[in-house]
């Protein structure tokens, strides 16, 4: 299977009569895409708000960030299952808008949204204050449930993404890169000497607002299984959650999945990327041994000398995380996890709420526990008044002046376990 | 908790869903439940026999707390 992704570097937003990409910059007709968005009926108003860098913007309480994609070539289309039908993606070409992401906030849905600032020492923390994003500012109904009300912003947020993914349809890329992945006895004996290594990846799935789809399929009633690291790219993955906001994977870390792209890029010189298991982090205990069983299994029969396994969350899916490496590793293959810590403000605590001495190969994404002070901004997009109740707020987190002060875990996508950021703790 | 309890002397059942992290910590009684978010219920049940399904978690709880162990010991009979 082989993709060709075709990179529009997006350097600039705006509003514009016509949702168009001209001069690498992305236009948006705000009003299109509002009525968009309110054809579903459990959307009672949404506005439209443009986030660029550098801005003196707070985005908050962020649920969902996507990137626009379109597919170009090949069969089905983006975010199959969900918004395409279920063909299998990942072949052909696809073009991104890269650069530019859609941001899903407005009325809290969970209590684990996050933060994005645009600029000060958050900004450091969030991936997505170096983007130009489009924000969708989203009411619900009167009276809508809590999940209703989840899916109602995810569909918002995959439905703008598709929509201004559309306008980079025509437009020649910037740059292209290629995936492939061989059927597996084909890449084993393209690189007979390298060694083997596949990716298994965990999903959150712990239901009640804690939910990822595989194409449409809710992660907590599935199988661990094989897919191919390029359908994720199509949007084969997304996600459906309100996990804390450090380390949940929103839809554009999927999209972006950085273990993935380090393992292509090492494959064939260092590695020999041969495949890619996706497992969930189920609530009982039963679905836990199940589904890590299966993960060990599938490494197994791939043949391969070593995965790498990365975490969403945290809490009781360290168990999860725990039992994936000790189960892989007692099929006599070496395996590292990508995880985070919630070592307590002063990092003395145990990060992680399981352990096992077969786990000595540990990537981390940074302790989540840290206290940052977040200053004022000039303009929220969104609602400050959350940021005393999420995960990694408290009472008391947002002073009179508007400055916030919060655990790292309130900041989207600070700890991500993908390694999709810049934080990290080093052993000596 | 369960540790500095037994350290004053009282033996401690932990009643919880995700027994490998109690193995971990280093309980000695684990009566394993139902579910993270339900760890003593269950939802999908009416109410009378989720009242059964209570009743039970607790007996199991005293039995094992009347049970002598000289090790790590998961009540999962």
């Amino acid at each position: 299977m082989r993709l060709e992704l075709g990179n529009i570097l997006i350097k600039d937003v705006q509003f514009g009569d016509v949702t168009k990409v001209e001069n690498n910059t992305l236009f948006v007709n705000k009003e299109e895409l509002i009525n968009l968005i309110c054809e579903d009926e459990n959307i009672k108003s949404v506005e439209v708000e443009l986030a660029k860098p550098g801005e003196s913007t707070r985005i908050t309480p962020v649920k969902d960030v996507i990137e626009p994609r379109v597919k170009v070539e090949g069969p089905g289309g983006i975010f199959p299952g969900v918004l395409s039908k279920v063909d299998t993606v990942g072949s052909g070409k696809t073009h991104v808008l890269k650069g530019a992401a859609v941001v899903t906030t407005g009325k809290v849905v969970g209590f684990q949204e996050g933060i994005v600032d645009m600029t000060g020492p958050g900004a450091e923390y969030t991936p997505f204050s170096k983007l130009n994003n489009v924000v969708l500012v989203c009411q619900p109904k009167d009276g809508l449930k809590q999940h209703e009300h989840e899916k109602a912003l995810r569909m918002a947020g995959l439905k703008s993404a598709a929509y201004l993914g559309e306008a980079g349809k025509d437009v020649t890329p910037d740059e292209v890169k290629e995936y492939e992945s061989l059927p597996l006895l084909k890449s084993v004996e393209k690189y007979p000497n390298l060694p083997k290594v596949a990716y298994v990846q965990m999903l959150q799935s712990q239901g009640l607002l804690h939910d990822t789809y595989v194409y449409g399929v809710d992660a907590k009633q599935t199988l661990s299984t094989l897919i191919n690291p390029t359908e994720i790219m199509d949007g084969a993955i997304i996600s459906g959650n309100c996990v804390s906001a450090c380390d949940k994977n929103t839809t554009y870390h999927h999209l972006n999945n950085p273990i993935i792209h380090d393992l292509f890029e090492k494959h064939g010189k260092e590695v020999n990327f041969v495949g890619m298991i996706i497992t969930n982090e189920n609530v009982y205990l039963a679905d836990k041994e199940r589904s890590s069983n299966w993960a060990a299994k599938l490494s197994e029969y791939l043949g391969v000398d070593g995965v790498v396994i990365s975490q969403e969350g945290f809490g009781n899916p360290d168990t999860d995380l725990i039992m994936n490496c000790v189960k892989i590793e007692k099929k006599g293959i070496k395996t590292v996890i990508v995880t985070d810590e919630y070592a307590g403000r002063d990092g003395a605590s145990q990060s992680l709420a399981d352990a096992d001495s077969l786990a000595n190969a540990v990537v981390t994404g940074g302790n989540a526990n840290e206290v940052i002070e977040l200053p004022p901004m000039d303009k929220i997009i969104g609602y400050t008044q959350p940021v005393n109740s999420i995960a990694g707020g408290f009472d008391g987190s947002l002073k009179e002046d508007g400055s916030i002060v919060v655990e790292l875990q309130a900041i989207t996508g600070a700890t991500n376990e993908l390694g999709f950021n810049k934080l990290t703790a080093k052993g000596y | 908790m369960v540790k500095e309890i037994e350290r004053a002397g009282i033996p401690v059942v932990h009643m919880c869903t995700v027994v490998p992290i109690s193995l971990t910590v280093g309980a000695n009684r684990i009566v394993p439940t139902i579910a993270i978010p339900h760890p003593l219920g269950n939802p999908s049940l009416d109410a009378a026999e989720e009242k059964t399904l209570r009743r039970k978690l607790v007996e199991k709880a005293l039995v094992a707390l009347e049970t002598e162990v000289d090790t790590q010991t998961v009540f999962d009979k």
